[in-house]
């Protein structure tokens, strides 16, 4: 990374799913801040550089993004599997099938088709790296939302592989699984939101998504030692 | 235990064929378990082990929520309910990420995580009104670690732990307890010829062979107080 900006080329590439909002969103904001420029593969438009409509589990379409990204700015250099969404107060018995087939297919089918579409390109390269955004929720367990509990938990085996099936190349695979964090994601009335259930968090407080963004970045770029790791910024919610 | 049609209390092991479900089913019955044996297909193996085991032979594709619905009527209508779940079947296909099939990629998933969650849906209405029960969730240390050109097989052994934290959560204040095994490699049918080679260097010798013992544990003479937790047995970390 420091040799190619030292020769003075291009600023490196991030792709970032999720990027209309949330974590996507502040991560996008974030490599644009070091100087990256910004893919941004979202159902909305984004704040980046090279803003693509997509529907992650469209794996066709999310080739085809990638394959444009890495036409239109020269390569891939991280890519970010943060596009997701979160439902709860939903007992174990009423998940549907439409609910149950509808989050793994977003949370885990959107990483395996982003990591299938982005890793040719880092291959071809020799260099690249890839982030995923699991959940504290499944390492420690959630209730009433256990269809994202699983489908995060399965992106925690999916990574976890590829970063050993990959481990012999420069291309490093690593999960950011944030705790609680201050994002849309999480309505105005959620539980999450009350006095006293952040009262149990150690730091008190809701993790904000800059620092989300931050442990992201890292991994990104100086995580070199990094290999299937899972960082957890929780605010101490898991200890 | 609540005391079903003949006085047993009920289990239900799928993949129970071979393995460490057949394993089981024979531990469970030791213990006086009525036991219900599952596995893809009624072959001599099911049907004699439930002969042998004075249980109930349910083949049924774990993967099909109406075969999963049906086979649940059954056990519950012939022995009385299901007081514990060994949520053992699995699928495997090893293969490099890039390059596998998607519908054998996603039938991995389908039969050992989404099968398995539509299995504790329908058996979880059976033990609410028994006033509890066990589920045990049957994962893979590669749940754990992942392991190269096994991303799907290892994908869904880690949904299997996450979602066994979630329903121990959920469900622990029903009295239904739910734990998980992530045993390290068995001397098993799985025939994958590099699984096999990787079990030269990392296993336990002496854990080689299916061992239910950790499973009775968390079923039969269960704690009362063990829950969301994940065993490895076999293994060094």
């Amino acid at each position: 990374m420091s040799e190619r900006e030292g020769r003075g080329a291009k600023a490196p590439v991030a792709l970032v799913t999720g990027a209309a909002s949330g974590i996507g969103a502040e991560t996008a904001a974030m490599f644009r801040r070091r100087g990256w420029r910004t893919a941004g593969i979202d159902l909305r438009l984004s704040d980046t550089d090279l803003s693509l409509r997509c529907d992650v589990t469209d794996a066709a379409g999310i080739r085809s993004a990638a394959d444009e990204v890495a036409g239109q700015l020269g390569g891939i250099d991280a890519a970010v599997s943060a596009a997701g969404y979160y439902e709860e107060g939903i007992d174990v018995c009423d998940i549907t099938r439409e609910q149950w087939d509808s989050m793994l297919g977003v949370i885990l089918g959107g990483t395996v088709n982003t990591c299938a579409a982005v890793l040719p390109h880092m291959i071809a390269r020799q260099s690249g790296a890839i982030i995923a955004i699991s959940s504290e929720l499944a390492l420690a367990g959630s209730t009433t939302d256990l269809h994202y509990v699983a489908a995060k938990g399965a992106v925690l085996g999916l990574v976890k592989s590829l970063a050993a099936e990959l481990a012999a190349t420069p291309i490093r695979l690593n999960v950011v699984a944030p705790g609680p964090t201050d994002t849309p994601l999480l309505a105005p009335d959620s539980p999450w939101r009350k006095a006293d259930y952040l009262a149990t968090l150690p730091l008190g407080r809701l993790v904000r998504p800059d620092e989300i963004a931050a442990a992201v970045y890292y991994l990104a770029t100086e995580g070199v030692m990094y290999c299937g790791e899972v960082l957890s910024p929780n605010a101490g919610a898991v200890i | 235990m609540a005391a079903r049609t003949d006085g047993r209390p009920v289990a239900l092991v799928t993949g129970a064929a071979q393995g460490l479900g057949y394993a089981t089913a024979l531990r469970l019955a030791a213990d006086g378990f009525a036991v219900a044996v599952n596995d893809i297909s009624a072959d001599a193996r099911l049907t004699s082990l439930a002969d042998r085991i004075a249980g109930l032979a349910v083949p049924a594709d774990i993967a099909d929520p109406d075969a999963v619905r049906d086979m649940t009527s059954t056990v519950v209508g012939q022995l009385g309910g299901v007081d514990a779940l060994v949520a053992n079947a699995a699928a495997m296909e090893m293969g490099p990420f890039l390059s596998q099939d998607p519908h054998i990629w996603w039938r991995q998933l389908e039969v050992n995580l989404s099968g398995h969650f539509r299995l504790v849906q329908a058996v979880v209405p059976h033990m609410r009104p028994a006033g509890g029960g066990r589920i045990v969730l049957i994962s893979s240390e590669w749940g754990i670690s992942g392991h190269a050109n096994a991303t799907a097989y290892a994908a869904s052994k880690a949904g299997l732990i996450a979602l066994a934290k979630g329903l121990g959560r959920e469900l622990g204040p029903q009295g239904i307890l739910t734990n998980a095994i992530a045993p390290a490699y068995i001397d098993t049918e799985q025939p994958v010829r590099e699984y096999r080679a990787a079990r030269r260097l990392r296993s336990v010798t002496e854990f080689r062979r299916p061992d239910a013992a950790v499973v009775e544990r968390l079923v039969g003479r269960a704690p009362a107080n063990l829950v969301c937790s994940v065993c490895f047995p076999g293994r060094f970390l």
